[in-house]
Parts: C-alpha cells; sequence; structure tokens
C-alpha cells in the first residue's frame, strides 16, 4: 500500500531535477573558471594600480571599462582575483574533502561492520576529537604547522573526519543487520568481502552526500582561515582574504566584499545540495 | 542431565541430528547497573533427528525458538551447548573458516526477501556470486537457469530487487538457495509477508524442487495449516522445548499435546463454522 | 450537523474513488453499506485498497489524495459535505480504529490509563472518573488482570496480545456506532488471534457496534463477519452475505481467493494459487473501465 502511495510521486515531485542540475551548473561555472584562470581572467589578479582604486562595478557610475566587478583598495580587478580565488577554493576542497571522507569512512565502516572492541576505540576517538571546538581546533593546528595549503588541508581533514566516522558508523549498523548480510554468509563470503561488496554499494550514496557536504564545508573552512590570514600569503587571491579585506571598506566600496561573499555562499549551497541530489539519484528504491 | 526419550521421527536416516541443544541469550532489558546481564534461555535442551531428503515442518508461536533454532542449524547462531551433528560431523563447534567449505550444503531461504535480497545488487549478481564463490560456475546462463527453475523468465535477471512482486522476490531467494545445490535448506516463514494468491505458488514450488532435486528441508512457520500442505513430518515447539514431532497426518490426527491442540483449533479455515469459536482458550 | 437526515445505516458509502493527484484511480467507485451491529470485512490482498476505505471513513488519509468523489455517510451525517473540522468533530464521536500494529499505535512515553481516558474527556466529554472507571470495565472486561496496574504502566512493559486488548478496550470504550478494525490480528500468532477475535465478536455483540473489519484473510472472514466486500485493485468484486460467499462464491475471484486459503481438512487439501489468466483478465477489465471513465470525465 504505501508503495502504491509514494512511488508514482517520487518521479514526478522534481521536474527535471532540479535540485541535482542547477548546483552542478554553478559547480561547473567555478570548475571552468578555476582551470582556465588565466585565460578567461580580464587582468592580472595581483597587479596593483593605485590609480585605480576602488573602481565601482561596470553597471555604476565612475566605472572603467574592462573591470567589470569593479576593484579594491589596492587597484586589483576584482573579477580576476574571484576567478584566480576559485583555484584555490576548489583545489583545497577537492583534496582536503577527498581525504577527509576516505579517513572518516574507513573508520566508520570498520567500527559499524565489526562492532566490538574495534568499535569502541574508534567510537571513543571520535567522541574526544568532537570535544574540541572545530574552529579553533583548525587554528592552532594551522599556528603549529605553519601557514600553507598543505596546514589547511591537514587541519581540514583532522578535524573533520568525526563526521564521516560517526554518520558511516551508525548507516553501516543499519545494514549490518539486514538479512542480506546473513545472506551472504550462508553463501560462503568472508566478512570483509561482505563489508565491501554488500554493505559498501549500500552506503555510498551517504558518503558521496558527505563528500559534497564536506567540499562545502572545506570551501567554507578555507575562507576562514584565509580570513584570519592562517592560510597563504595575503597576497595571494583566495575568497576568504578577499571578504576579510573587503569588510574594511564595506561602506564605500560594498562590491569588494559582496562579490566573492556571494559566490562562496552559492558555491557552498551547490555542494550540499548537488550531495543531497545525488543521494536520491542514487537510491534505487525512490529513484 | 538425562536425555529424553531419542526422537524417531521417521525411518529415514538423518541428515541432522541433534543432541541436546540448548542457547541463551543475555536480557539487556534486566540488566543490572554492575555485573552482567543475566540470561533468557532460548532453546532448552532440543534433541531432533531431521530426516534425509524429506520436509521437516517447525511450528510454534513467537517466542517458541523456531527461528533461532533454525538459525542454528545454518550456523548464523552460535549454540552454548550440546551436538549439531550434520551428516556425522558437528558442526556446532566449528568456527568460520572451519564452516565455509561446508556452507554450501546448508543453504537458507528468509522470511523477508526485500531485506534479504541486496538492494544494489542485479538479480544475476544475487544469484551467481555464491555460485562463484564456490567455484561451481556462476555464468548469466547459470543465472538464468536458476531462474528458469522457479519460473522466472530470463530478463528478470537484469532486474533489481525492488522491480519485483513479493513472491517473485521470494523465488529469487529459493534460485539463490538451489543454485548451489545444497543438501540441507532452511526455509524461514518465507510465505507469511506474502499475499495469499502468491503463498500458494511459492509452496508449491518449494515442494516440487524439494522432490525433484531430493532436498531436505526444515521449513519454520507459525501456521500449522501450511505445514500440512507441504511437509512430511512436523515438529512443535513451545518456549523452547519440543512438545509434539511426528508424521504430519499423525501429529494432525491425534496430537499429543496441548500446545498442538490448541494451534489446531486456533487456525481459522475458509469455512463457516460456528463450533470453531466452542473451543478458544482463555487469557 | 445541518446535514444529518434519519437512516437505518450506520455507515453507507456511494460510488467512493480516491484518487492521486496524477489522475490515477487507487479505489474505483466503490459502494457498501453497514447496517447497525454488523460485521463487514473488507477483504483483498495487498494492494486491493481495502485499508484505504476504512482510512477514507476515518480521514485519516494522505493529504496527497483526493476523495471528494463519492459520498460517505456516517449515521446520516454526509462526510465529505462537511468543512474538515467539522469532519473531524463527527467522525471521531461516532467512530474509533482499532489498528494494525498494537506495538506502535500506543504513544511509548505515556501511561496506558490516560491513552484510553483522553479521547472520553475530550471528545466525548466526560467527567475524569466516569472515564476512569470506563476504562477499568474494558480492561477487565478484555480479561486484563489488574487493570489498575495496567492503567499506570507504559506500553513497552505489555506484551503484543496484552497491547491490542488495550487497543480493542480503548476502541470501544466511548460506545462507538461504528468502529474500523484495520487487520488488527496480522501481527499476532493464531492462538492469540482467535482470542482477539472472540473479543471483538463479544463486545461487538454486546454493544451493538458495526465493525468494518479490513482483512487479507479468507479463514477469518469466514468466522468474524455476516457480510463481506471482496476487493480486486480498488474495485468491489462481490458484496454478499458470508454464508453465501463461502457456499457458492459468484465471482471468480472470489472463489480463487478462497482456493488459495490453506485449510485444515485433509480430503480437500487442494490449495492453489490465484491463477494468473485470470489476474490478467481481472487487470484488462479494470483498465477499460478506466479508460471509459476517464474519457467521461474529459467530456
Amino acid at each position: 500500500m504505501a508503495d502504491v502511495l509514494t512511488k508514482p510521486f517520487r518521479r514526478r515531485a522534481t521536474p527535471m531535477n532540479l535540485r541535482l542540475w542547477l548546483p552542478l551548473v554553478w559547480i561547473a561555472v567555478v570548475a571552468a573558471a578555476a582551470l582556465f584562470a588565466p585565460f578567461i581572467a580580464p587582468h592580472d589578479p595581483l597587479a596593483q594600480d593605485l590609480m585605480l582604486e576602488r573602481l565601482p562595478p561596470a553597471f555604476m557610475d565612475g566605472s572603467e571599462p574592462g573591470h567589470w566587478l569593479g576593484t579594491d583598495s589596492l587597484g586589483r580587478d576584482v573579477l580576476s582575483r574571484m576567478i584566480y580565488g576559485a583555484r584555490i577554493a576548489l583545489f583545497v576542497s577537492l583534496i582536503a574533502a577527498t581525504a577527509t571522507c576516505i579517513f572518516g569512512s574507513t573508520l566508520g565502516l570498520i567500527a559499524g561492520f565489526y562492532g566490538g572492541w574495534p568499535d569502541r576505540i574508534i567510537s571513543r576517538l571520535v567522541d574526544i576529537w568532537m570535544a574540541f571546538p572545530p574552529v579553533l581546533f583548525a587554528v592552532l593546528l594551522v599556528a603549529v604547522m605553519g601557514t600553507g595549503l598543505g596546514s589547511v588541508i591537514a587541519a581540514i581533514a583532522l578535524i573533520d573526519w568525526t563526521r564521516f566516522a560517526r554518520v558511516i558508523r551508525a548507516e553501516t549498523m543499519v545494514q549490518a543487520r539486514m538479512d542480506y548480510v546473513d545472506s551472504a554468509r550462508i553463501g560462503g563470503a568472508r566478512r570483509a568481502a561482505t563489508l565491501v561488496s554488500e554493505i559498501l554499494p549500500n552506503v555510498l550514496p551517504s558518503i558521496i552526500a558527505l563528500l559534497m557536504l564536506e567540499m562545502g564545508i572545506a570551501v567554507i573552512v578555507e575562507a576562514i582561515l584565509s580570513f584570519v590570514n592562517l592560510s597563504i600569503s595575503s597576497d595571494d587571491p583566495t575568497w576568504g582574504s578577499m571578504i576579510a579585506e573587503g569588510r574594511g571598506s564595506i561602506h564605500f566600496a560594498w562590491w569588494v566584499l559582496l562579490f566573492p561573499l556571494i559566490t562562496l555562499f552559492l558555491t557552498v549551497l551547490s555542494f550540499s545540495t548537488l550531495g543531497e541530489g545525488l543521494k536520491q539519484h542514487f537510491d534505487p528504491v525512490h529513484k | 542431565m538425562t536425555h529424553p526419550i531419542q526422537p524417531a521421527i521417521s525411518d529415514v536416516p538423518a541428515l541432522f541430528s541433534i543432541r541436546n541443544l540448548h542457547l541463551s541469550f543475555p536480557d539487556r532489558a534486566h540488566k543490572p547497573l554492575l555485573g552482567p546481564a543475566p540470561r533468557i534461555e532460548v532453546l532448552k535442551g532440543i534433541s531432533l533427528d531431521i530426516p534425509k531428503g524429506q520436509i521437516t515442518g517447525i511450528v510454534g508461536e513467537s517466542g517458541s525458538g523456531k527461528s533461532t533454532f533454525g538459525r542454528i542449524l545454518v550456523r548464523l547462531l552460535d549454540p552454548d551447548s550440546g551436538q549439531v551433528l550434520f551428516d556425522g560431523q558437528d558442526i556446532g563447534s566449528l568456527n568460520e573458516t572451519e564452516l565455509r567449505p561446508l556452507r554450501r550444503d546448508l543453504q537458507m531461504i528468509f522470511q523477508d526477501p526485500m531485506s534479504s535480497l541486496n538492494p544494489r545488487h542485479k538479480v544475476s549478481r544475487i544469484i551467481t556470486q555464491p555460485m562463484k564463490r564456490y567455484g561451481r560456475g556462476g555464468t548469466r546462463a547459470d543465472a538464468i537457469a536458476a531462474l528458469g527453475k522457479v519460473g522466472l523468465p530470463p530478463e528478470f535477471a537484469e532486474r533489481y530487487p525492488h522491480e519485483l512482486s513479493g513472491g517473485q522476490r521470494q523465488r529469487v531467494g529459493i534460485a539463490r538457495a538451489i543454485a548451489l545445490e545444497p543438501r540441507f535448506i532452511l526455509a524461514d516463514e518465507i510465505v507469511s509477508g506474502l499475499d495469499v494468491s502468491s503463498q500458494a505458488q511459492v509452496l508449491t514450488l518449494l515442494g516440487d524442487l524439494a522432490r525433484d532435486m531430493g532436498l531436505t528441508i526444515a521449513f519454520i512457520s507459525h501456521d500449522l495449516s501450511v505445514i500440512q500442505y507441504l511437509c512430511d513430518n512436523v515438529v512443535v515447539l513451545h518456549h523452547g522445548v519440543i512438545v509434539d514431532q511426528g508424521p504430519v497426518q499423525t501429529v494432525f490426527d491425534a496430537p499429543q499435546s496441548n500446545i498442538t491442540k490448541s494451534l489446531l483449533a486456533a487456525i481459522p479455515t475458509p469455512e463457516i463454522d460456528e463450533d470453531w469459536w466452542a473451543e478458544t482458550e482463555s487469557f | 450537523m445541518t446535514s444529518t437526515h434519519p437512516t437505518a445505516q450506520t455507515l453507507d458509502i456511494i460510488k467512493l474513488n480516491v484518487r492521486l493527484a496524477n489522475g490515477r484511480r487507487l479505489l474505483r467507485d466503490v459502494s457498501l453499506t453497514l447496517k447497525p451491529g454488523e460485521v463487514r470485512a473488507l477483504v483483498g490482498e495487498s494492494g486491493a485498497g481495502k485499508s484505504m476505505i476504512g482510512k477514507a471513513v476515518l480521514g485519516i488519509l494522505p493529504n496527497n489524495l483526493d476523495i471528494s468523489e463519492g459520498e460517505i455517510i456516517l449515521e446520516g451525517a454526509h462526510l465529505n459535505a462537511m468543512t474538515p473540522s467539522t469532519r473531524r468533530k463527527t467522525v471521531a464521536k461516532m467512530s474509533s480504529l482499532i489498528p494494525q500494529d498494537p506495538l506502535t499505535a500506543l504513544n511509548p512515553v505515556r501511561k496506558i490509563g490516560p491513552q484510553i481516558t483522553d479521547p472520553l474527556i475530550r471528545i466525548h466529554g466526560w467527567s475524569a472518573d466516569r472515564a476512569m472507571k470506563r476504562a477499568r470495565d474494558l480492561l477487565d472486561r478484555v480479561h486484563i488482570r489488574a487493570p489498575e496496574r495496567v492503567m499506570a504502566s507504559y506500553p513497552h512493559e505489555l506484551s503484543g496480545g496484552m497491547r491490542q486488548r488495550i487497543l480493542i478496550a480503548a476502541a470501544f470504550a466511548p460506545s462507538p456506532r461504528l468502529i474500523v478494525a484495520d487487520e488488527p490480528t496480522t501481527a499476532l500468532d493464531v492462538t492469540v488471534q482467535k482470542q482477539i477475535l472472540k473479543l471483538i465478536r463479544e463486545l461487538q455483540r454486546e454493544t451493538g457496534t458495526a465493525v468494518l473489519f479490513v482483512t487479507h484473510d479468507m479463514g477469518v472472514v469466514a468466522k468474524i463477519s455476516q457480510q463481506v466486500t471482496v476487493l480486486f485493485a480498488g474495485r468491489v468484486m462481490e458484496d454478499a452475505p458470508t454464508q453465501q460467499v463461502f457456499e457458492a462464491p459468484s465471482h471468480p475471484y472470489t472463489q480463487a481467493l478462497i482456493k488459495a486459503t490453506p485449510t485444515l481438512n485433509a480430503v480437500t487439501k487442494s490449495f492453489s494459487p490465484v491463477p494468473a489468466e485470470l489476474i490478467a483478465e481481472l487487470h484488462s477489465d479494470i483498465a477499460k473501465i478506466d479508460a471509459a471513465y476517464d474519457a467521461g470525465d474529459r467530456a
């Protein structure tokens, strides 16, 4: 009966699957900007021109041709810096989120499937880890390891693996109780093989959704660390440092702050929406 | 501990000989703050022979221990004590590695075909993966042949479990079990989740396959009417103890235990019969 | 209640259609009547729409379903013509539900007592004392020893059969005109099922309450009901007195359902599936009916 009520609806509920396509398009735009930055950026992101400082965007009075989104307090082109900023944002998010995902999910799968002492050790570790305030922890880690992209990536992975471990452990425990796991045992499968070939495919949609969410979070954490000047050198264009810089001139040059902020917001939103969308898309029952 | 009188359920030689089987679970609901949880005894010394090449029904109410007993036969559970002789070998004390080569002979069909078929795998993979593990083929043709035996067309090989009806899923479960040509199959409440129309189909199918392949089957059910239809012998469990056993017709015609009598009297048969109400147990 | 007029029926359903938002029909022109004190079985396989009829009467169908077409008349009150809040009050006053799953139907964090007495006080305006007394009496009536203690316990402290008896007591407590019993014994063991069926039968006879008994089991139908509605794919296949249905079923689907139900009679041990050809034929009939219905809809 429940089938009759829900099945035909799901298919129609999301016309053209906008939840999947809108974020994909935006992420593709950002990714293209990152990949082809030298070819599409109208200016050198580092080139200063104090004669052209704080120019407004092209649609306002007093703008200069070629500076579509205006310039900052050192006369650097905002659009070009944002395009180059996408490089750093995506690079960090891709590497950091993947590392976090692999590490955290593996622990989660092991804890959830084997139970017993592996579970007890991993779960206690997660509890202890989560007692640290994450941003402070990140700042502390980077301060100890020194600034730079490598430190930023390491900080993200070291902080956020618990999210994967926790969620994937719970999900694995649910799957481990299903009859198909017993059935694999009856069919002569080894424990490890059961985990990889029976349970993992069922947990994968959640892993992918979390991975996407983590990419968004990595973008934010990178921005936060740039904002407090703990990422890479402040000259390098990152969205976080642009926001930090724009903060000082918000009353007379709002565009320096606003455009990177919107980009950051849309990118993070896209990642998390895409994650949910993909999870639903991969669900064989509710597809 | 003295053994109860030895079971002579049938003249046929036994495939399984179970002696004085005990099992208990920890009762976490009543665990004291310190110290171990008290244990609930689920099976209290069961001794039973399961005859070769026949279908033995195991019946009882919820809490009788019938499913637990079944899961020990296929060693999804470990007994606390007692012998589980499968063809003369005590499988009750083997570890997982020692059991693995034996598992091909000890197959199971599950109650809930949705949960027992991996939703991420196609039917062909579900059927052939165990075959490959035991080096008994595992090609697409093997999958199609197994589907054919349970009356499903070849195109079902490419479907996912959620694309099938309940009865079809249960046939896939049967196909997976018989594809390994096992010597024993445990069927655990396999029709209780199905509509009446498919119940009869699945039971007929299982009965035919058992006869053709000479299978030994333990058929667990809470429903005596289904047992009578399919089984050669029947064992009635109640609170972890065997209260009745023997050839189906004997037990049905002359039940020895009050438990069996009340189980029989409680079946709502599809006929108008005011007398049915006469014997109702009080609460 | 402005739309009330005197009638002999407790429940009168006339050409009820339930549709999904996309227009697909789940119930197709279902009509049935229920006299006071009568038990009518709604029988069919999964997807037949049997539970849906009971839920439509009680007004507890999911919101995405359209039930505007057809009439549901409960004790003379035209439910479909009412505003949602009047309808809710009317239904609550005159009917109760015995749900399928006793394990989830009771609120786990509340004690049993208030779960029985609350509706009596809130909906029926009884005094707390009167409600308490009634709850005690009925728990006693469903053979619960020490009703006081049970009323002070939480659901998880009681067995499944006990909880189902409590739900039956709660359903009968306000002496409703109609009880919808939605597969109330499906989750229970046969011996407990028989006890529960007997209880429902006795209480129903004592109180004169009409019962709409939803089940998939022809055996249960034979034992509990006086009238039967056989459903297939949301359509009534046969509507007849129970006696007649089992002695001379007129519809081939009814005959097949009876044959598919195992008996204990060793002589007629034949027990055969519903033929696939019959199912296919019924589905094609329904497709034709739907096509005609859709054409009429557009015209």
